[in-house]
Order: structure tokens, then C-alpha cells, then sequence
């Protein structure tokens, strides 16, 4: 297994070398950001396009990082999610307080809290650039975190058996979650990139001479 | 069965596209199947439908991704399927795709941003002059340019990387026209030739300020030659079984593919004119 990192201890290879390369060997892609476009994605692209097995695939990264991708394919895994709406005007059936998280190719980090009925218009038109592109709307019905994810180990304490669920399920290794926090436990909402001085890169050093070793 | 067109408003704005997706569904209706153009709204209930036809542009970050990718885990039928959309969509992955394969293409290298000597004098060195540069993203030959000279280069690339990470670099390959190939189910469809608008270098040029498209004839496709259809069709397995155009280049030194695209354009009065079941061809494929 090759590892590739931004963060070149430890690492095989750096993106900018490993994309200029054939590519023989599975391949783990480590990186605080996977977006469509960026360095991270690139990545695994070039490893698909080679036919070698790679973590995380395009497939996994897209899915991970386009929201209503994201709340179907928890759905359908059993990670708890509120029932989210993808809407471009406001209906009536929505009330305040919500979540709201742009679905359009230009809006990163994007995460808008709405806590009244008579704000919900404006915001869904500006978020949605005039009923261009969705707007995902998530009722808000807990305490709002964001954590970073690294190998399923999570920057908050409670939400560990979440975050290795998550790992589990979404092969993404390092992420930032929107998550809200309420009687019932973590429910997830939004996934993007992490920022990078916000990941702790011992645990993930740690997280990756295992799988070295594993190999 | 029953069919879903994915669609945006301003597929209907041409009349010439309009009326073929008004082709569309009625070649499905009297083919016994029903045909409902969808929108982004629409996205949620994508599972009410047996099969998905994605008429809208397509890139991983539009919702033609999201409803193609919810479709497929549905087990839906799709065209364009979520890999086809994600690998064609993107000329940096093209490029990996087409050196890895070993595809007849124009030369090209990726360009990250360094400046130095020997990489700038390396691109025009193996690349000759001028050299087009493209963003990974460029679409409707938008963020394609021509650098005639070091010092072009440096100010369209610099100005390119602002948006992009990386750009991608070509030898340029003069011609009168393209040959677009339309491939489903790895056959050729239909095949045409995009004429270059005189006075322009792209299908699409800008000349004396305003854009100006090129001519577009449909030649039969039973005429295709023997060696741009093997490489079209081998090309067209490398991404999938889906529906796609391809762009080549004859010259004299052989063909040479500029890029295939998914979820090519048919307008009506256009790729249609001489193979005119291609609607046919299509539906068939989308309800097999
Ligand atoms: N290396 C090249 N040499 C000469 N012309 C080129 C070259 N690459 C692209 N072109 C021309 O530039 C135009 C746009 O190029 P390309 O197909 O790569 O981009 P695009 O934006 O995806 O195009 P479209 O969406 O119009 O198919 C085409 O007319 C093509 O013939």
C-alpha cells in the first residue's frame, strides 16, 4: 500500500509527486480536504484511473461530500439523520429553527442557522442564488457541533461511537461533521472539509503506521 | 416503464433542443413507455421512476450528479451514470485516462503553477507552439485558450490558475473541423462534423467579439472510417456503456481525440439528420 499525504512525514508520497507517477498498489489518500476539483480528489482519481483499490474512492468522496448524498447513504446505513428537505422557495410545512446547507457547485463551509419563520424566505433565496440550486434544510432539534473526524476517532469525546460509525461507513478518513447533539444521541447533518490546523495529525500519524503495520 | 428526463429550464429555451426532447418523448410513448421531464425539485421522488435520462448539463458538482447518483443506488437505470459524469466532466482525469491507455491525442501536460525555466521552456519545448490551455472545467469551449508565445502563456495560465489547481496543457492540432462520434452502448450512433467557424480556432469562437458557432453536418454513420471508429469504441469502453460523443481531429498523422464528452448534445435538425433512430436507440437502451 502506497501512502499518500499533504503532511510528508510518514508518507510515501506527496499528491503533486504521486499524480506524476503509474500507480501498481492500493493506495491510501490522506488529506483535510477531498473537494471535487482539489488536490485530495485528484488523488484518488489518478489511483482509479490506474484500477488500483484506493481510500477514499471517488464514489465514497462524493458522497460523503454532497449533502443530500451524504443524509441518503446514512439513511440507508443506519446512522441517525433528521428528515431533511431539498427545496428551492420556502413552503409552509417548514418552521424555524432550521439548518440550512447550500447544495451549489460555488459554497463551501456553508452552514446557515435560521431561528425564525419570517427570516427562512430571504435566507433559502439567497442560499439557493434565486431558486438556481437546492437548499437542504434540516430541522434543528439539538445542540449544533462541528467535529473532525480522523479514522473514526473524533475531536469530541462524545461523540466517539459516532464518528467510528461514521468511519465505518463513509471511508473518509479525515472530515469536519456537522452534527447535532439531543436526548437521543448524534444525529448527523453536513460533512466538508477539515480545516487544516483543526486536525489533530498525531492521531492521524498514529492511525496510519496501524494500517501500515496491518499491511 | 416508466421514464424520468432530468432537465433545466434553459434545455428548452433552443427551439432545435426543445423539439428533440419533445422527439424523445414521443418516440418512448409510442414505444409503449411513459416519458416525464423532471427538475430539481423533482430530486427527492426519483425513486417513483424505473429509469433516468439526464438532459441537463452534467458536472460532479450539479444536482445532475446528485439525482444521476441517487437514481444508480435506486437501481435505476441511468444515463449519464455518476462515473461517466465524474471522469468525463474533468480534463485533467481525461488526460490521465488517455496517457494511461495510450488514446491518439494531442500531446499534453499538466500545469501546476511552476514558473520556473525549465518547466516553461520543457512545455513549449515538447509541446511546439502555440499551445492550448485548458481548465479541468472548461465546457462549451469556455477556459480553453490559445498561448502563442512564453509570454501569453504566462498571463492566460496565471489568470486560469486563480480558479483552477491545475490546468492542462496541449500541443494544438489545426483543423477545418471535429468529428464528433456518438457512441451508446459502445456503438457509434450517429457521427458528424462541427465545422470551425472561419476567422476562429474552436467550434465555438469568439470572433470580432460575439460567439459564433460553426456549422454542424451529419454524415451517415455507416461511413465512418474503419480507424476513428475502432478508437472511438475503444475509448468509449475506458469510461462505460453509456451515451457519449466523442470530439477527434483528422490529420496527417491520424486521428487524434480531443475529449469525450458525456451527455452530448442532440438537437433536432442536427445530430439527427441522417441517423434519425438515435431516439430510438436511446430509449431502447434506457428501458434494457
Ligand atoms: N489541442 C487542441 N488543438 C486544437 N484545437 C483544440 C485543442 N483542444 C481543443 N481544441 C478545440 O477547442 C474547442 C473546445 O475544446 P474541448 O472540446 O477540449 O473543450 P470543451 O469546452 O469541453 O468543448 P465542448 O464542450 O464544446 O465540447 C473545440 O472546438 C476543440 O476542437
Amino acid at each position: 500500500m502506497i501512502i499518500v499525504s499533504e503532511e510528508e512525514d510518514d508518507s510515501d508520497s506527496n499528491p503533486l509527486f504521486f499524480l506524476r507517477q503509474p500507480v501498481y498498489d492500493s493506495v491510501l489518500n490522506i488529506n483535510h480536504d477531498y473537494r471535487y476539483l482539489r488536490m485530495g480528489y485528484y488523488v484518488s482519481a489518478h489511483a482509479e484511473t490506474f484500477g488500483v483499490e484506493v481510500t477514499p474512492n471517488c464514489t465514497e468522496i462524493m458522497d460523503a461530500y454532497r449533502n443530500p448524498l451524504l443524509m441518503e447513504k446514512a439513511k440507508r446505513n443506519g446512522i441517525r439523520t433528521n428528515e431533511y428537505r431539498l427545496i428551492t422557495s420556502v413552503k409552509s410545512e417548514f418552521n424555524a429553527p432550521v439548518l440550512l446547507f447550500a447544495v451549489n457547485p460555488f459554497t463551501n463551509n456553508s452552514m446557515k442557522v435560521v431561528d425564525s419563520d419570517s427570516k427562512l424566505p430571504e435566507m433559502i433565496k439567497r442560499m439557493s442564488m434565486g431558486a438556481r440550486f437546492p437548499v437542504s434544510l434540516h430541522p434543528l432539534t439539538g445542540e449544533v457541533h462541528e467535529i473532525v473526524q480522523m479514522f473514526g476517532e473524533s475531536t469530541n469525546e462524545e461523540t466517539l461511537a459516532f464518528t467510528k460509525r461514521f468511519y465505518e461507513v463513509f471511508n473518509i478518513p479525515i472530515c469536519k461533521l456537522v452534527v447535532q447533539i439531543d436526548d437521543g444521541g448524534v444525529v448527523l447533518n453536513h460533512c466538508e472539509p477539515a480545516i487544516k490546523k483543526e486536525v489533530k495529525w498525531d492521531i492521524v500519524h498514529d492511525k496510519m503506521h496501524e494500517i501500515k503495520q496491518g499491511h | 416503464m416508466k421514464i424520468a428526463c432530468f432537465v433545466e429550464a434553459y434545455n428548452f429555451e433552443i427551439k432545435s433542443e426543445e423539439k428533440a426532447l419533445l422527439k424523445f418523448k414521443s418516440t418512448a410513448e409510442t414505444m409503449g413507455h411513459s416519458f416525464e421531464f423532471i427538475y430539481k425539485d423533482d430530486i427527492s421522488r426519483i425513486s417513483d421512476y424505473d429509469t433516468l435520462f439526464i438532459r441537463a448539463t452534467t458536472d460532479p458538482s450539479s444536482c445532475a450528479y446528485i439525482i444521476s447518483r441517487l437514481a444508480e443506488q435506486y437501481g435505476l437505470k441511468v444515463i449519464d451514470d455518476p462515473h461517466s459524469i465524474r471522469t468525463c466532466s474533468n480534463k485533467v482525469i481525461l488526460h490521465d485516462i488517455f496517457q494511461k491507455n495510450n488514446i491518439p491525442s494531442p500531446g499534453s501536460v499538466l500545469f501546476y503553477g511552476d514558473y520556473s525555466h525549465e518547466i516553461i521552456g520543457g512545455i513549449f519545448k515538447s509541446l511546439g507552439c502555440p499551445v492550448i490551455i485548458k481548465t479541468p472545467y472548461t465546457r462549451f469551449s469556455s477556459h480553453v485558450e490559445k498561448a502563442s508565445n512564453i509570454a501569453e502563456f504566462i498571463e492566460i495560465s496565471r489568470h486560469l490558475l486563480r480558479k483552477a489547481k491545475v490546468l492542462v496543457v496541449q500541443e494544438y492540432v489545426r483543423s477545418d473541423f471535429d468529428w464528433r462520434v456518438g457512441i451508446l452502448r459502445n456503438e457509434v450512433i450517429y457521427l458528424c462534423k462541427y465545422y470551425i467557424p472561419k476567422g476562429g480556432w474552436k467550434v465555438k469562437s469568439k470572433i470580432n467579439g460575439k460567439n459564433v458557432w460553426g456549422e454542424t453536418i451529419a454524415v451517415s454513420r455507416d461511413t465512418i472510417s474503419p480507424e476513428l471508429k475502432d478508437l472511438s469504441i475503444n475509448l468509449s469502453k475506458h469510461i462505460g456503456t453509456g451515451l457519449y460523443g466523442l470530439d477527434v481531429k483528422e490529420t496527417n498523422d491520424g486521428f487524434k481525440v480531443i475529449e469525450i464528452n458525456d451527455n452530448p448534445s442532440i438537437y433536432d435538425g442536427f445530430e439527427d439528420v441522417i441517423d434519425n433512430d438515435i431516439y430510438e436507440k436511446i430509449i431502447s437502451e434506457l428501458v434494457s
